[in-house]
């Protein structure tokens, strides 16, 4: 248990004053429209939507699950986290199309992209999907903010899953969007203060960097400092060929829109920014601190390692970050470091409740019940949708103990057997919404046949990871890529305006000509071209 | 001969250039160095920094590859947003498929 002074009570309990306050502040902004209260009018300078994606991502299941891969497997653990580089390509490819595209969701562009009835099916899948599993992200976030507070305090899960989401909720409902950047500004300064003092106060415990190497030497473990300790070519923990499987899915996903989860907050925030160039720098750059937390984070954990080695239980040493923090950092610096434990949690619940209520708002009921909405009824909506999808979390926190393994599946799932659709929808002209929506339904089946089943009954042996990924890719294309070709291509009148609007990179050619030839947009002579560059 | 390209035409810079490609991988290349750098400053500093100030040299190659080209997709893009936002709007509305 900790034990607060009052100088601690004081940061804490000043601090998430101020936060409230500041987010609610912009209620008059929020409420001016549907646009105001889901993307802030479509106005915000690059940095504000960059350190909400930086702040979003922080939630307080990561530092554990940072501390988990660091502490077992090194520094090469850091490559788990690497996923997130699929922003450095996205940020000049899909944040492009997408950010001029202008849907506000990924739902939207779906029909603006596709056409006829195979576009509508998916856009309702996309939304309906979406809102639930917004709500099961914040039960997942929820619950390791209830076992955060149980280890602190004692209190029941319960506790810290109902009380700090409700306090977000607070300003979420009032200002929406406006409210969640403001605050996601203030909480991400705080939140990167407060990792960087814990980590090195972390280090200097440890025995600052000199120490740290000369104890691992010690003991006969450098390999703790070697980001490249790979385990074999396909043996191991850490093969080669997973890391060569990690940075395939993360760099060349950056084209593809959806190949993570991720992508899904990081659209609403495209669409936040106020031209196509603040859009990109602001994906680049809230990519760019999540990298360098990671790093933050990974060196600390060697420094926990060191002070604290042989902990088998996962669950302990899943502990690490909150552990230096709490038990390392001298009395009055552990109210700042509950504070910004809080920021880190408030900061993903914000962004995951409105962007719940996004697709519950824009895509269920606005398109498909009343199209005609005023904007002042789709605030309403907006509002009732957030505390909707707050006591959803809460149901589906309640359940998290029993289900984990079965959310990791969901969220696998959606990464492996999609992965190239989401790319081939964005580059390839003829790749049609019924393609698309078989590559969704055959990904279910297939996954529950090479993942659960197939192992189950011996015609498989159980595949790693990465082995996973491939086949399921292959046995999709099998499957998505024939659908295509018996199926007529989309709407040629739909695909030039959409064409002319976002200027997709990849296989557009006959989509191209067809719009030059209707003159909407000029035909390049290729050699003048060539002649400008050089 | 400049190594990437400073004046755009908002005709050209809708295309798909070198400069978008070589973008990409400074911006790769910087996350890397960057994790790695920051990471390593704990633990080997003069390699931490070492690396670090590699990673922060490929983000100005990054952004002097694609900035320029960036500015002018904007400037000309921002011109045009209104009619796409009142064409988006009519679709919401079934008021054009």
């Amino acid at each position: 248990m900790v034990v607060f002074t009052f100088w601690d009570w004081l940061w804490l309990i000043l601090y998430i004053l101020v936060m409230v306050f500041s987010g609610v502040l912009f209620y008059a902004l929020g409420k001016r429209s549907s646009s105001d209260f889901f993307l802030a009018g479509r106005g915000l300078p690059w940095w504000l939507p960059a350190s909400s994606v930086y702040a979003t991502h922080t939630a307080t299941d990561t530092p554990m699950w940072m501390s988990g891969v660091i502490y077992r497997h090194g520094l090469t653990g850091i490559w788990y986290s690497f996923f997130a580089a699929w922003c450095a390509v996205s940020a000049y490819v899909s944040t492009r199309i997408f950010r001029r595209s202008l849907a506000y969701s990924q739902a939207e562009w779906q029909t603006l992209r596709f056409s006829g009835l195979g576009s509508e099916l998916l856009r309702g899948w996309i939304a309906g999907w979406q809102v639930f599993m917004n709500m099961m992200i914040l039960g997942w976030v929820g619950m390791a903010m209830g076992k955060v507070c149980h280890y602190a305090f004692g209190w029941d899960s319960w506790v810290g899953l109902v009380l700090f989401s409700s306090i977000c909720a607070i300003y979420v409902l009032a200002a929406g969007y406006w409210g969640v950047v403001i605050a996601d500004f203030q909480q991400g300064i705080v939140v990167f203060l407060g990792i960087l003092i814990v980590s090195i106060w972390g280090v200097y415990e440890a025995g600052g960097p000199a120490g740290i190497v000369a104890r691992l030497d010690q003991t006969g473990e450098t390999w703790r400092v070697n980001p490249f300790h790979f385990s074999g070519w396909f043996t191991g923990d850490f093969p080669v060929a997973w890391f060569i499987t990690m940075l395939f899915i993360a760099l060349l996903g950056g084209i593809g829109m959806g190949t993570t989860f991720d992508w899904y907050v990081e659209a609403q925030r495209i669409q936040s920014a106020k031209t196509v160039r603040d859009a990109s720098y602001s994906i680049w750059g809230g990519t760019a601190l999540v990298l360098t937390r990671n790093a933050l984070w990974a060196a600390c954990i060697i420094g926990f390692y060191v002070l604290t080695p042989g902990i088998e239980n996962v669950a302990d040493y899943e502990m690490a970050w909150f552990r230096v923090g709490f038990e390392k950092l001298p009395a009055g610096m552990v109210g700042f470091f509950f504070a910004t434990i809080v920021a880190i949690h408030l900061s993903t619940v914000a962004s995951i409740l409105n962007l719940g209520a996004l697709y519950a708002t824009r895509d269920l009921y606005q398109h498909y019940l009343n199209p005609h909405a005023s904007e002042k009824r789709l605030v309403w909506v907006g509002r009732f949708s957030t505390i909707l999808v707050l006591l959803g979390s809460f149901l589906y926190g309640s359940m998290m103990e029993n289900i984990t393994e079965w959310l990791i599946f969901a969220i696998w799932i959606m990464a492996a057997g999609i992965w190239l659709p989401n790319v081939l929808q964005v580059i390839w002209w003829r790749f049609n919404s019924w393609g698309y929506l078989s590559s969704w339904i055959a990904n279910l089946g297939l996954s529950w046949l090479v993942v659960w089943i197939l192992p189950k009954a011996g015609l498989l042996p159980v595949l790693p990871d990465y082995a996973q990924f491939w086949l399921l890719m292959l046995l999709g294309l099998l499957i998505y890529v024939p659908v295509t070709f018996m199926t007529p291509p989309d709407d040629m009148d739909h695909l030039v305006r959409y064409y002319v609007q976002s200027r997709p990179l990849g296989f557009w050619g006959p989509v191209r000509r067809e719009a030059e030839r209707r003159g909407l947009i000029s035909i390049i002579d290729k050699e003048e071209l060539h002649g400008a560059i050089s | 001969m400049a190594l990437f390209r400073k004046d755009w035409t908002a005709h050209d810079a809708d295309n798909w250039t070198k400069e978008d490609f070589w973008a990409c991988v400074f911006s790769s290349l910087s996350y890397v160095l960057l994790m790695l750098g920051v990471a390593l400053c704990f633990l080997f500093p003069i390699w931490g920094i070492l690396t670090t100030l590699a990673g922060v040299v490929c983000v100005y190659l990054m952004y002097r590859a694609i900035d320029p080209k960036l500015r002018t997709i904007s400037a000309d893009y921002e011109a045009k947003q209104k009619a796409y936002l009142k064409e988006l709007d009519r679709i919401m509305k079934w008021e054009e498929q």
